[in-house]
């Protein structure tokens, strides 16, 4: 809601076409309007957040035994893995296991498109998206996060499910943790999320804020009665949320 | 094989590495395993019976306190010491006097694969002289690397006194690099010792024999024979001597013996000291005096002034002759040029040793009581005027010996070898009175006598011999321990004690037992001027420090090849197993074996043994060998890894089939 007296500072307010006091009515200066910019704002945050979790560390394990008194420690990105993958690899020949980096050969490729097709999703979600598809937003931020984590518990179930079994060491087939401490063999394992993965939730978080945001400048929109599955407005568009 | 070693981590998977044992550990995984244990003894009550028990002084346990080293931390500095003998060199770590490693250098040594058909037989071959494998080597002085005077923690150099050879170890991988074979003596003494930026490696003769080793009767000793002071032309960029770049300056036939290079103001100069001026040559069973005491008649020696820029100046103005392809400087052509002086030295003198800030040389007496403390100053501007006492039966200019001197400092019986602290002080160790004697440089006053055990030789301080000496520790190197260890049978081990000179008096914290050989010198400096690796580059050859071009760095570009009677196997070698593990080959072929770890993690070595064709070598994380032998005794032959690499070390092995002829 624009006050009179706002408006009389602004020499804008006397331009006297009727277009021009149309706009000033419901443009996003008043209260909704900044509630919409602070909508797009979070996705924006979110986005920034997603591609930043590109170049991170998502995830790292560190596996301590006697003879390695430093640990050996492997980083795990949206590309590939890093650290002492060739001991690593080492090691694991012996009970016939693959080497770490034939892991998710095409998540690894796509994932680069995965990030550009979330932030692609949010601002189609963000300006496009009617009233009762908001929940999407906080959907989109959701994806990485979890198919990351399904991801890697799908290729942790079959690294330890498809072991050679020309191996000169055949164990029963297993799963290997994927938080906290663990033990396999004279191993002792530590895992857990890294910044990758929790900028990628920081981003759902956003994304969630967002959505509920939304939502609630949806609610008070002058259009809510008419608003289908896209926003006629492109949510922040020229006569968004313009009284009926 | 039902090898309970447990699960495996998944995307982390993991299993044995080199020990299954342990595992014991309930750490959580992010304590690291082994955490601190508290010792039994709390109360002061328990530690003095423990001393009781143990039949221990105050002072044993302070020494103990002062020296022990727990494992997982680390020693302040690192000795390397002459192997004697053994013909190795010897690194200790101080305070604690542990044996950290015995570097191979001039005698072949299993488990470094030195010597046993891999690449370092072509360094062991450097060392050949007139032809001929030398198998053995007496290590004297092992001097590192300098730059500004002060040590750079980069290289280490070794003379073999026996065959006359220089070794120049890296210290990059503590690896022996290259040994050059002195061409005109058989016997040095005065090395290998560097000038203030490791510009020569410097070798001084100890025996005299005809230039070249050339047959001339004994009867022409004085005439013929001579010894010289090599200047072997160090080229820190390739990390090698240069034999072309090399030169001699030719020494009248007085037995030189110790010797060291001027610092500071004295750079650009060479002092060496002789013995036998006499020019003794024995004849023992025709009723001569042995050498021992032909040699000991005179009351003074000569103590050898070179100066070697003004040498190295004259050579490259084609002043040298040639001799076994050696550029040598005539001694005459050097004295008359002013290069060459001598100066009287008390009487069969030992040790030569130039003082932290260049002004000085300190002379053992070895027969005579005293250190000598000759200035350079004087010693220079002697030589400037042309102020000569006479010269001797070659021509050689003579100083007043009176002129040359700062002083004399009344040591006591048979002083040898000086070294310097950082207070001034300087210590001598006096072999007959079996003492360390520490003397003022200011007054030449001796402050303080230790008695060591025994006979020492040899004294060595923290970084004591170069610009700025660190004080704080000396080390006694004795000849004999006699009483001090555990009986070992007739030849007993030597005895290296660990010095504190931080107190009052000096305090012998601990004896370190030397059981591979007679050690001589040996230098002490300060563990964070060296900074080793711990693997090589994929493929790298140790000699060359490039990627060798005959590295594989797959399994998958493992392969046979033959060409005609040669057979060329390139070979990979990883945890538990060989790529190939068979090698078929027939009676009389040529094979080259060239192999390279895939290793990259610390310490996970490999051997390479083949059995009965005498071949082993080290494969350290990413280290390249090339083998070569002649497949000349038909058979069937394992070969195996020779170090327990992992839980299944013993299974890495392979054949080797050698196919008789006509078979």
């Amino acid at each position: 809601m624009t006050s009179i007296a706002a408006d009389s500072r602004n020499p804008a307010t006397f331009e006297p076409t009727h277009r021009r006091l149309t706009v000033l009515k419901t443009q996003p200066g008043g209260r909704h309007g900044a509630a919409r910019w602070g909508v797009i704002g979070l996705a924006l945050g979110a986005i920034a957040l997603q591609v930043a979790s590109f170049f991170q560390p998502w995830w790292w394990i560190k596996l301590y035994a006697p003879q390695y008194p430093k640990g050996l420690k492997m980083v795990i990105s949206l590309t590939g893995v890093t650290g002492d993958v060739a001991e690593v690899d080492i090691l694991n020949h012996y009970i016939g296991m693959a080497k770490m980096n034939d892991a998710a050969p095409l998540e690894r490729q796509l994932a680069g498109y995965g990030i550009a097709f979330v932030g692609v999703a949010v601002l189609a979600v963000a300006l496009l998206a009617g009233k009762r598809l908001n929940r999407l937003l906080a959907l989109v931020g959701f994806v990485f996060p979890a198919a990351f984590l399904t991801d890697s518990f799908y290729w942790m179930y079959r690294f330890g499910h498809t072991l050679n079994p020309e191996a000169p060491i055949r164990l029963p087939p297993f799963t290997p943790q994927l938080f906290g401490n663990g033990k396999i063999g004279q191993f002792m394992t530590f895992a857990q999320p890294s910044a990758g993965f929790w900028l990628a939730v920081a981003a759902f978080v956003l994304l969630a804020a967002a959505a509920f945001a939304r939502s609630r400048v949806c609610a008070g929109c002058a259009r809510r009665g008419t608003c289908g599955a896209v926003c006629a407005d492109a949510f922040v568009g020229p006569s968004a949320g313009a009284a009926s | 094989m039902q090898v309970t070693i447990g699960k495996v981590l998944g995307l982390g998977g993991a299993l044995l590495g080199a020990t299954v044992a342990a595992a014991a550990c309930e750490n959580k995984a992010e304590q690291k395993p082994g955490a601190a244990q508290s010792g039994a003894l709390g109360a002061s009550q328990s530690l003095k019976q423990l001393m009781e028990a143990r039949g221990l002084t105050e002072a044993d346990v302070e020494a103990a306190l002062k020296t022990y080293v727990p494992g997982g931390k680390h020693d302040e500095y690192m000795i390397f010491a002459s192997g004697g003998h053994s013909g190795q060199v010897l690194v200790l770590g101080v305070p604690s006097m542990r044996l950290l490693k015995v570097i191979a250098v001039f005698a072949p040594e299993p488990w470094q694969g030195y010597g046993y058909g891999g690449e370092s037989d072509k360094v062991l071959a450097g060392g050949d002289q007139n032809g001929k494998r030398i198998g053995w080597a007496d290590v004297h002085h092992p001097n590192l690397s300098e730059t500004k005077g002060d040590y750079d923690g980069k290289f280490l150099f070794v003379n073999d006194k026996a065959n006359g050879r220089v070794a120049v170890i890296d210290l990059g991988d503590f690896n022996t690099k290259q040994i050059v074979a002195n061409p005109l003596v058989g016997s040095d003494h005065g090395g290998a010792f560097v000038d203030p930026n490791t510009e020569y490696v410097i070798e001084t003769s100890q025996y005299p024999v005809p230039l070249g080793r050339d047959y001339a009767p004994i009867t022409e000793y004085k005439e013929k024979y001579r010894g010289v002071a090599m200047f072997w032309k160090f080229d820190r960029e390739k990390g090698r001597i240069d034999p072309a770049q090399s030169f001699a300056v030719e020494l009248p036939p007085y037995t030189q013996d110790l010797a060291d290079a001027g610092k500071l103001v004295s750079d650009g100069w060479v002092f060496i000291n002789s013995f036998n001026t006499e020019m003794a040559v024995g004849g023992t069973l025709e009723g001569k005096p042995p050498i021992e005491s032909g040699a000991s008649k005179n009351d003074m020696d000569y103590l050898h002034i070179l100066d070697w820029r003004k040498a190295e100046r004259l050579v490259k103005d084609g002043k040298a002759t040639t001799i076994k392809g050696m550029r040598v400087l005539p001694m005459k052509v050097a004295a008359d040029e002013g290069a060459l002086a001598l100066v009287g030295e008390p009487k069969s003198p030992h040790g030569c040793d130039v003082t932290p800030d260049g002004t000085g040389i300190v002379v053992g007496g070895k027969l005579d009581t005293h250190a000598t403390v000759y200035e350079f100053s004087k010693i220079k501007s002697l030589i400037d005027q042309k102020k000569f006492e006479g010269k001797d039966e070659y021509g050689i200019p003579i100083l007043a010996f009176k002129e040359s001197i700062r002083g004399q400092v009344e040591i006591g019986l048979g002083p040898l070898h000086t070294v310097f602290d950082d207070k001034g002080f300087a210590y001598t160790s006096v072999f007959i009175e079996s003492v360390v004697a520490k003397w003022s440089m200011k007054d030449l006053k001796v402050t303080e006598k230790l008695s060591v055990h025994y006979n020492i030789g040899h004294i060595m301080a923290a970084e004591g011999d170069t610009v700025s000496p660190d004080g704080k520790y000396v080390v006694a190197m004795n000849k004999m321990s006699m009483d001090r260890f555990t009986k070992v049978g007739p030849l007993f081990p030597q005895n290296f004690q660990l010095v504190d000179t931080t107190g009052e008096q000096m305090r012998i914290l601990v004896d370190a037992p030397i059981g591979i050989g007679e050690p001589h010198y040996s230098q002490m400096i300060k563990i964070d001027k060296l900074a080793p690796h711990a693997a090589y580059k994929p493929g790298e050859n140790p000699y060359t420090g490039k990627v060798d071009p005959h590295a594989v760095l797959s399994p998958k570009d493992a392969r046979i090849v033959r060409n005609g009677t040669t057979v060329d196997v390139y070979m990979t070698v990883i945890r538990s197993h060989f790529v190939p593990d068979r090698i078929e080959v027939d009676e009389g072929d040529t094979v080259n074996l060239h192999m390279t770890s895939l290793e990259s993690a610390e310490d996970q070595v490999h051997g390479f043994a083949l059995n009965m064709y005498d071949v082993n070598v080290s494969l350290e994380p990413g280290k390249h060998e090339n083998i070569s032998f002649k497949a000349d005794v038909p058979g069937v032959f394992p070969f195996f890894c020779t170090e327990f690499c992992s839980a299944l070390h013993l299974e890495m092995a392979g054949y080797f089939l050698v196919k008789p002829k006509g078979g």
